[in-house]
């Protein structure tokens, strides 16, 4: 019997990396606070590991055979993948897995009627797992980490409730399935609004990232299914937005937990809306 | 772009996913395009898309517009600052028609 017992989701922009020296103060400061905050969290909670769910971006699947959920089960994960440094610009990590953990997830999963794939091998990580990495430093503190990529953009796309849903038996499978006291740590990789690839490239909706920041923080999961829906997320910035999807899979996993922003900032040039949240996980 | 615009058996896709994936024909394709584009069964339209910069056309036809974004990067920059933003420039003045310096850094 697992406990969950820390639950985190930020956004994972290249930019916080490859651009963050150009960027304003203030947004460094911001950035600094959000990201040095959950990293001092995620060590003091003693994780036996660290469930990251996030965006696969096409990374590891080609379009035509491309998986909803797709589970990193090596025994290390090394990044950033080659083609993705220059971008990133970020530093090399290499970080623990836990492949009994993979695997009792993909089982579980499966019994539950959710289908996980996984691979053995090292997938290929962009700035889905390595920017909150180099910027909580989980490589430096040895926290181990099990990767979640997932289908945010390739249709059919599992929308809100699906990921909610999925969530729920990833809780389940964490609390029953894993070993007896193990401490498991959830972290919703993504979002806020941002259109990669679009005509609106650089723009953030600020007034959409406030609006889900403030429904996540009031706890009402009932108006969040019913109003982040896949079209409320592509009119924010299409194709960039519905990666909030991995936290609604976080939300599914724990429930109605009191959650509070860590933090927001909006820079032009890290095309995309900035934003951290924690939730109580209580004893 | 909507997702149901997208058109997953594009051939482009498989060529940007093989650029990422491949540094040798990676190298390839930034030696000589021609010889690279020649080996994928792509459309006429297609391949006169690529040839000329027209994401918008290939848009049209159905790419997935973050592979679109991805194409650009190959095109004209991969790197964090100066050559990534002028790859995201080229794409959005190619979308939308405007004229866009290739250092802007705003919408």
């Amino acid at each position: 019997m697992g406990d969950i017992v820390l639950s985190v989701a930020a956004s994972h922009a290249p930019g916080l990396a490859g651009l963050y020296s150009g960027a304003p103060e203030d947004t460094k400061a911001e950035v600094d606070k959000m990201y040095g905050t959950m990293g001092a969290e995620i060590v003091a909670a003693d994780l036996d590991v660290l469930i990251l769910v996030g965006n696969d971006h096409l990374a590891n699947s080609r379009v035509l055979e491309y998986p909803d959920f797709l589970v990193g089960m090596a025994a290390e994960h090394m990044g950033p993948y080659e083609w993705f440094k220059p971008w990133l610009n970020c530093r090399d990590y290499t970080l623990q897995g836990r492949p009994e953990v993979a695997e009792a997830l993909i089982s579980g999963m499966a019994r539950r009627g959710v289908l996980f794939v996984g691979r053995r091998e090292n997938l290929r990580y962009d700035d889905n797992l390595s920017i909150p990495t180099v910027l909580c430093d989980f490589d430096a503190n040895d926290v181990p980490v099990v990767p979640i990529l997932m289908n945010c953009n390739v249709p059919p796309v599992p929308d809100q409730r699906q990921c909610y849903a999925v969530g729920e038996a990833l809780g389940d499978v964490i609390r029953n399935d894993l070993p007896n006291g193990m401490r498991v740590g959830l972290f919703g990789s993504g979002g806020l609004s941002h259109e990669p690839g679009g005509k609106r490239y650089f723009f953030i909706d600020q007034d959409f990232d406030h609006w889900f920041m403030d429904m996540l923080e009031a706890g009402d999961h009932h108006k969040l299914l019913n109003e982040a829906t896949p079209e409320r997320m592509e009119e924010s910035g299409a194709g960039g937005t519905a990666e909030l999807f991995a936290w609604f899979v976080v939300l599914g996993a724990i429930g109605n937990r009191p959650c509070s922003r860590l933090g927001y900032t909006a820079y032009d040039n890290f095309k995309c809306g900035v934003g951290a949240v924690r939730w109580e996980m209580g004893s | 772009m909507a997702f149901e615009q997208i058109d997953k058996t594009l051939v482009t896709h498989d060529l940007v996913q093989d650029l990422k994936w491949d540094a040798e024909l990676r190298a390839q394709f930034e030696a000589d395009q021609v010889s690279v584009l020649d080996r994928y069964p792509l459309k006429p339209e297609e391949r006169t898309a690529i040839d000329t910069g027209d994401f918008r056309k290939l848009y049209d036809m159905g790419l997935h517009p973050y592979l679109g974004g991805q194409l650009a990067r190959l095109m004209y920059g991969n790197a964090a600052g100066p050559d990534a933003t002028r790859a995201v420039n080229r794409l959005i003045a190619s979308l939308t028609g405007e004229e866009r310096p290739d250092d802007r850094t705003t919408a």
